[in-house]
């Protein structure tokens, strides 16, 4: 018992220890930002390391998911810590914007690098890196010349031939907002009713489960990310590479609007208490250094455009992207969900 | 008529007179503690006046009774295996001598250390394709073997032996200080051995296999990570829907408030059930040690299988899954400071399970001396927080300690947050969370000492403090061992609250894993949780040591 007591005020006294030694540094140099970020990735956490080496800011990470991340700035109010907010969908930052929770940014640097389709109409968020929303299919079990768009996976031919995540994932919201803006609601709803027809098998797992489905054989074909394709092609484990050699990469909707692109972005506090950081530290991962980066280890599509995508993405080839404003992505992010819901999508 | 209203008032006086009586210091600090503990859980309550979205109609009409169909079935199917994996073991390891028994006696607590959603990777990745399920039955000439767990069967048998030990040790805290009194003076009285356990040891059990059980359900029902990989859609993918994807924060506070009140009337037809049962017994100070029953070799072997069952399912199918990927993955984690990170996943999870053990002590024998029956079963809403899933605790953490760091920054008083985005409100989040895990072990221990010793030793002139710590205090250590371990262990894997209120200079090895796996690296995630493992292994193997020692 006494030990125990001993053993907790060391525990206190270490902890307070260091987060003192912290307070201090931010007062002498009063550098720093406060990052409030839904992207996980590995390679994220070495581009902070490097932004803070070269420009002497220390990076403080929130991990969690967008919702959440939301949801504590918006109790946090005025006061709240946060400089930046990422996600992973251009949704959750029209939301964001929705809520008061960011402010404007005027940059010549950010300006000279995107193109206006990438970035919010108000400057209220900036996009990071694109993905796009494909199918694989079984190389040898489908003809490309069948594929078309994502429309036509509701034909009746792909009956017990497709597999695809839950609905409560938000890309597959995405993917279905974009639907409702091409397509209308009416037809959105009957679209996702009829791919519930054509599952193979009720939604499950991961996008890299349905490659692997697709690859053994349970459906032919999958509608996934393209960096997880990427991810999987570079894959430690056998398993995984070999599904992934399985299958093939197909753009939908090439002859029409193009394919469905989301984006991971970012963008400044309302109130944050180190705007210069945060524009510092924004102009820094549209660099072509950090894009590289994000291009190489992650899979993702740069959005700066002296950056070449990564090998294994060029070897797809070129594709036209959905130019569909993203912030609509946002508002009929809810409209996606109550349809998935009606059209029995799990 | 005027009797009549004379009665009334009479009456009224009564009542009143006896409510003065009985009201003392205890019952304020009571309201108080209990108030500490459960403003978050109310801030959420106070929401649901408020009602619900405009969602709920869409809610209820498309998704609420599939929802409930799912939660139900896990529920029941987990009830079922975890006591039968969690009593069985238990009786085993308290009552017989086998091979191994010292070595499983420990290992039945850890599969509890593995966060269920890595058990529900590892699990998936073990049967999948190219898995080592189907390696192995490539041997037998079965090509593309593959099982699929993932549905609601699966995962019912995933959250079972992952969450067994919980009412493995609870039953077992029992079996070790109680039962074997029993069993000794049933054996005297020409009772058979199995009979005494089925007639005698089995009904007496009923509290603490409840108390484990109770803590099973509750995780059950608030479980997101697993069954969302699973494609299982529980009540609390409800309240996260309605939350994020719909957008209305209103409406999942109105499902989290409805799962409350159904675990919350589960507790109470439990205790209603039992309530005229006296449960307490004299432990004799000289009580002999537990002596293990000696069998025959062959039914020694046969035990040994039967209590290693739980233990592969539980511990050495997950583990072998994540050493599988800890290999492969090896090479990315050569300069990364895991165990830094190890010593700050300890050190918080000592720090949570000191103070909520500590609180669930406070709050069991403060409602114990006050008089005031309404009070006394007050204090039991003090365990709610664990029927709400953590992300909506951070919430309902956030609410009321944000209105005071506010106020403090108005007044001058500070300038950043004091609670907010420091170990405060991360701990006071836990001990709000995992009051119930402490709870729990503490009341059905507490149970087993007949009111008699500290009455009479409260008639000698000793007071409450004083008879606490000299009586009962000794005789409910295993109840606060096993508290203190659950707790642990529970902080160590906890994940949803941690990320929303975690300081920023603090890491855990959860949120390392989490990372990883969030990002479809499950095995990546595989090095972290099986640090997570072996930082649970500490205070299981020491306290383990001191529960055997009040043997």
């Amino acid at each position: 018992m006494k030990n125990s007591v001993y053993f907790l005020l060391l525990f206190v006294i270490l902890f307070s220890c260091k987060s003192e030694n912290n307070s201090k540094e931010d007062e002498s140099t009063s550098k720093e930002i406060n990052v409030y970020t839904h992207r996980h990735y590995e390679s994220d956490q070495a581009l902070f390391k490097t932004f803070e080496e070269q420009s002497g800011i220390k990076v403080n990470v929130i991990n969690a998911s967008a919702d959440e991340l939301i949801q504590k700035m918006v109790l946090e109010g005025e006061q709240s810590p946060a400089d930046v907010l990422i996600t992973v969908d251009a949704g959750r930052l029209h939301r964001a914007k929705e809520k008061d929770l960011l402010q404007p940014i005027s940059n010549a640097t950010i300006d000279s690098i995107l193109p206006s389709y990438l970035k919010d109409v108000d400057n209220h968020w900036f996009a990071l890196t694109k993905r796009a929303r494909v199918l694989v299919y079984a190389k040898d079990r489908v003809d490309p010349l069948e594929l078309s768009s994502y429309e036509n996976l509701a034909d009746p031919k792909w009956e017990n031939r497709i597999v695809v995540r839950s609905s409560s994932n938000i890309y597959n919201q995405s993917l279905m907002a974009s639907i409702i803006a091409n397509d209308g609601e009416e037809n959105a709803k009957k679209w996702a009713a009829a791919v519930v027809n054509n599952m193979a098998r009720s939604p499950k797992g991961n996008d890299r489960d349905q490659v692997k489905a697709v690859a053994a054989g349970e459906a032919d074909i999958a509608i996934v990310n393209t960096y997880y394709i990427g991810k999987m092609l570079n894959s430690e484990d056998q398993t995984e590479l070999d599904a992934a050699q399985k299958v093939a990469v197909f753009f939908p909707n090439q002859n029409g609007r193009g394919t469905h692109v989301n984006v991971s972005g970012i963008g400044v506090a309302k109130h944050a208490p180190n705007k210069k950081a945060a524009e510092q530290f924004i102009e820094y991962l549209l660099s072509e250094e950090a894009q590289q980066i994000f291009a190489s280890s992650n899979y993702e599509y740069p959005v700066h455009p002296n950056v070449e995508n990564a090998p294994i993405l060029k070897s797809w080839g070129s594709f036209k992207e959905d130019n569909l404003n993203l912030s609509k992505l946002g508002e009929l992010n809810k409209k996606a969900v109550i349809l998935f819901d009606e059209a029995g999508w799990k | 008529m005027k009797q009549a209203g004379n009665k009334h008032i009479n009456s009224f006086l009564n009542s009143f007179y006896k409510f003065k009586r009985d009201i003392n210091r205890w019952s304020f600090a009571t309201l108080f503690i209990l108030l500490l503990i459960a403003v978050p859980v109310f801030t959420i309550g106070i929401e649901l006046f408020d009602g619900p979205g405009e969602s709920w109609s869409h809610i209820t009409a498309y998704l609420l009774p599939s929802y409930l169909k799912n939660s139900l079935y896990l529920a029941i199917l987990c009830s079922i295996t975890t006591i039968l994996f969690g009593v069985s073991s238990a009786w085993l390891v308290t009552r017989y001598e086998f091979p191994l028994r010292k070595i499983v006696e420990f290992l039945l607590i850890i599969p509890l250390a593995i966060p269920s959603y890595i058990v529900a990777y590892a699990y998936a990745g073990f049967f999948d394709y190219g898995g080592v399920y189907a390696d192995f039955m490539l041997w037998f000439g079965v090509a593309k073997a593959k099982i699929d767990l993932m549905n609601v069967f699966g995962l019912a048998f995933v959250l079972s032996v992952s969450l067994f030990p919980y009412v493995y040790v609870s039953s077992r805290a029992f079996f070790l200080n109680q039962a074997v009194n029993l069993l000794e003076a049933s054996r005297l009285l020409g009772v058979s051995e199995r009979k005494s356990f089925l007639k005698l040891i089995l009904p007496l059990a009923r509290p603490a296999v409840v108390a484990g059980l109770v803590l099973v359900i509750m995780e059950v029902l608030n479980d997101y990570g697993a069954a969302q990989y699973f494609g299982v859609n529980t009540f609390t993918t409800g309240i996260f829907r309605s939350w994020f994807a719909l957008e209305e924060p209103e409406t999942a506070i109105y499902l989290s408030a409805l799962l409350l009140i159904l675990v919350f009337g589960l507790i109470l037809f439990e205790k209603w059930h039992r309530r005229k049962i006296q449960y307490s017994s004299v432990k004799s100070a000289n009580s002999k040690t537990n002596s293990r029953i000696v069998l025959p070799k062959f039914q020694q072997y046969l035990i040994s299988i039967v209590v290693l069952i739980p233990v592969v399912l539980g511990f050495f199918i997950p583990v072998l899954q994540l050493l599988i990927w800890a290999y492969k993955t090896a090479d990315s984690f050569m300069n990364q400071s895991l165990l830094w990170l190890s010593f700050q996943s300890f050190g918080i999870a000592f720090i949570t399970a000191f103070f909520t053990v500590f609180f669930a002590l406070v709050l069991l024998y403060f409602s114990k001396w006050n008089k005031i029956v309404a009070v006394q079963h007050a204090a039991k809403l003090g365990v709610l927080g664990y029927a709400i899933p953590g992300a909506v605790v951070a919430i309902g953490v956030m609410i009321p300690t944000l209105f005071i760091d506010k106020y403090l920054i108005e007044k001058g008083l500070i300038t950043q947050f004091l609670i907010n985005g420091t170990l405060i409100a991360l701990v006071y989040a836990y001990v709000v969370r995992f009051l119930a895990v402490a709870y729990q072990p503490l009341e059905s221990s507490s149970l087993k000492v007949s009111n008699s010793i500290p009455d009479s030793s409260k008639i000698l002139g000793m007071g409450n403090f004083k008879t606490f710590l000299k009586i009962e205090f000794p005789l409910i250590r295993a109840g606060m061992l096993s508290a203190f371990i659950l707790v642990f262990i529970d902080t160590l894997k906890e994940l949803p609250l941690t990320l929303i209120l975690k300081p920023y200079h603090i890491n855990t090895l959860a949120v390392k894993a989490y990372q990883f796996a969030s990002d479809e690296m499950v095995m990546h995630a595989a090095i972290p949780s099986l640090f997570i493992i072996l930082t649970a292994l500490i205070p299981v193997i020491f306290l383990n040591k001191l529960l055997l020692k009040n043997e």
